[in-house]
């Protein structure tokens, strides 16, 4: 289990917010945390996995993506704030994701 | 008797311009699209020239899609739906106005072109771009169409088969509205190279725009093309309701294999005159009604020979009063998007009344000797005309178009 640092959830609102501004070419004050990603900007489930890379780089994470995968099918991650939710937890548990409820 | 088919839009993106009028002008002005190869270092093959699309193609397809959209297609795949979404627009369709489930999209793909001239090919997207049903799917999900969505590879024939199983699914009333053809490039080292290999391609390095000469005693291969061609074909009932403007009857078409050679055409253009044949049959012409003939015309030795061998032995004599043109004279060969684009041009000439050359025309060939409306284009009235497409494999097809 990772420990979050203080600034950690800044960091990764920050680096979601700029991801999904420059991908769908919206302005970054125009997206909110209840923004969905796939009605409201027209986004793909690849955003997702590319996100997953960006993070797994920066933060050294040992997660694969079956794993995030079967906690994403419980617990599907639609909006911007929801995918902070879930990076958040993915940091904390890495692969021990799979076994959350 | 099936439904009437008729084309109310269409589409060509080539090395002769980005849109339906600049490449129509610049065919009928008889202007050779044929350059030195700029998309990558061609200075260690055989041939160096290609017939490339214009190089503000990406500023201009940046304005048709998100950039992240344009980053998972190839340059391939943008030509296709570039040419797609102005087709749709000239055809004044409303997707929100049709049955999104009767509409299908047929699309002639060899590749998408994900080779090494590529940019970022090995990183991102990989199979999203490399995928060969990419094309259709791209113009799917853009529209909303909800009816048969793939893709057909018959090689140099692949567009022209994807117009047929358009046609035959509004005339057999399982579709109202197709929106099909075809795109490619080829312009790649791995690819230029492996032509070279077979021979099959021009070495007249020295003189880009004459390099491409259909028909003519010096020609030695043809050029390399790249581009998309688009139709919007649609059961007359339906352009009727929606007072559609019609270009020009898609009236029938044949498709046939010579099972023969893998590369080379059947002997004396045998399986070119029953293709031919059969497509006039299909549609209830007589040979003696076609007014025009647009050639699959490639400028190698066998093909121009054998097509016109097969065009002297299906119409007669009268094959001597038919303008027969190559567009590959000015364009070059654009592998699958040959056939739609070759048939839009054909539509054109239809509509204007007026042929287009075949370029490079100086040389005769004194056993190639038909009209092949040498060097400059001509005012003709055409109430029919056909299209061919020969592919490598043996996969044939030939287009009936008539005035409507």
């Amino acid at each position: 289990m990772a420990k979050i640092e203080n600034g950690t959830v800044e960091e990764v609102r920050r680096i979601v917010y700029e991801f999904f501004s420059e991908e769908c070419e919206v302005s970054i004050d125009e997206l909110k945390d209840d923004t969905n990603v796939i009605k409201d900007l027209e986004g793909d489930s690849l955003m997702f996995l590319e996100l997953l890379e960006i993070f797994k780089k920066k933060y050294g994470l040992n997660v694969e993506l079956k794993t995030v995968g079967k906690y994403v099918v419980k617990h599907p991650a639609e909006t911007i704030g929801a995918i902070i939710g879930m990076t958040m937890l993915i940091i904390e548990h890495e692969n021990r994701i799979a076994e959350l409820e | 008797m099936g439904r009437k088919v008729v084309i109310t839009g269409m589409n060509i993106i080539s090395s002769l311009g980005l849109n339906l009028e600049e490449n129509w002008n610049n065919l009928a002005a008889g202007k050779s699209g044929v350059a030195p190869i700029s998309l990558f270092d061609a200075s260690n093959c055989e041939t160096k020239i290609a017939a490339q699309v214009p190089a503000g193609f990406e500023a201009y397809a940046s304005t048709f899609c998100k950039k992240r959209t344009a980053h998972q297609m190839t340059r391939v795949t943008a030509m296709a739906f570039v040419c797609a979404s102005e087709a749709i627009e000239l055809s004044g369709i409303d997707f929100n106005a049709v049955d999104r489930r009767r509409t299908a999209v047929i699309m002639g793909v060899v590749s998408t072109g994900n080779s090494s001239v590529e940019k970022g090919a090995a990183s991102r997207n990989r199979i999203i771009k490399s995928m060969s049903n990419a094309i259709p799917a791209w113009i799917s999900l853009h529209y909303g169409i909800e009816g048969p969505s793939y893709s057909v590879n018959t090689a140099c024939a692949s567009s022209a088969y994807a117009m047929g199983l358009g046609y035959d699914m509004i005339r057999s009333g399982s579709a109202d509205i197709v929106v099909t053809g075809g795109a490619d490039s080829t312009i790649n080292p791995e690819e230029i190279n492996s032509f070279n290999e077979m021979y099959a391609l021009s070495t007249r390095n020295d003189a880009p725009r004459k390099a491409s000469r259909p028909f003519s005693r010096d020609r030695d291969g043809f050029v390399i093309g790249e581009g998309a061609g688009i139709m919007i074909l649609e059961s007359e009932e339906s352009a009727s309701k929606r007072n559609a403007p019609v270009i020009a009857e898609f009236a029938g078409y044949a498709v046939t294999s010579e099972a023969y050679n893998i590369m080379a055409p059947k002997k004396d253009g045998e399986g070119m005159y029953e293709t031919m044949k059969l497509a006039l049959a299909n549609t209830g012409v007589d040979p003696s009604e076609v007014d025009y003939i647009n050639a699959h015309g490639t400028s190698t030795m066998l093909n121009d020979l054998y097509e016109t061998m097969a065009i002297k032995r299906l119409f007669g004599d009268r094959a001597y009063a038919i303008p027969v043109t190559s567009s590959k004279s000015m364009m070059g060969h654009t592998i699958a998007a040959a056939g739609a684009i070759e048939a839009a041009i054909t539509a054109l000439s239809i509509r204007y009344q007026m042929v287009t050359p075949t370029i490079n025309y100086d040389d005769p060939d004194p056993d190639l000797d038909l009209d092949y409306v040498p060097n400059n284009s001509r005012a003709h009235k055409i109430n029919v005309a056909i299209s061919n497409s020969f592919a490598f494999g043996g996969h044939n097809a030939t287009i009936v178009l008539k005035k409507y």
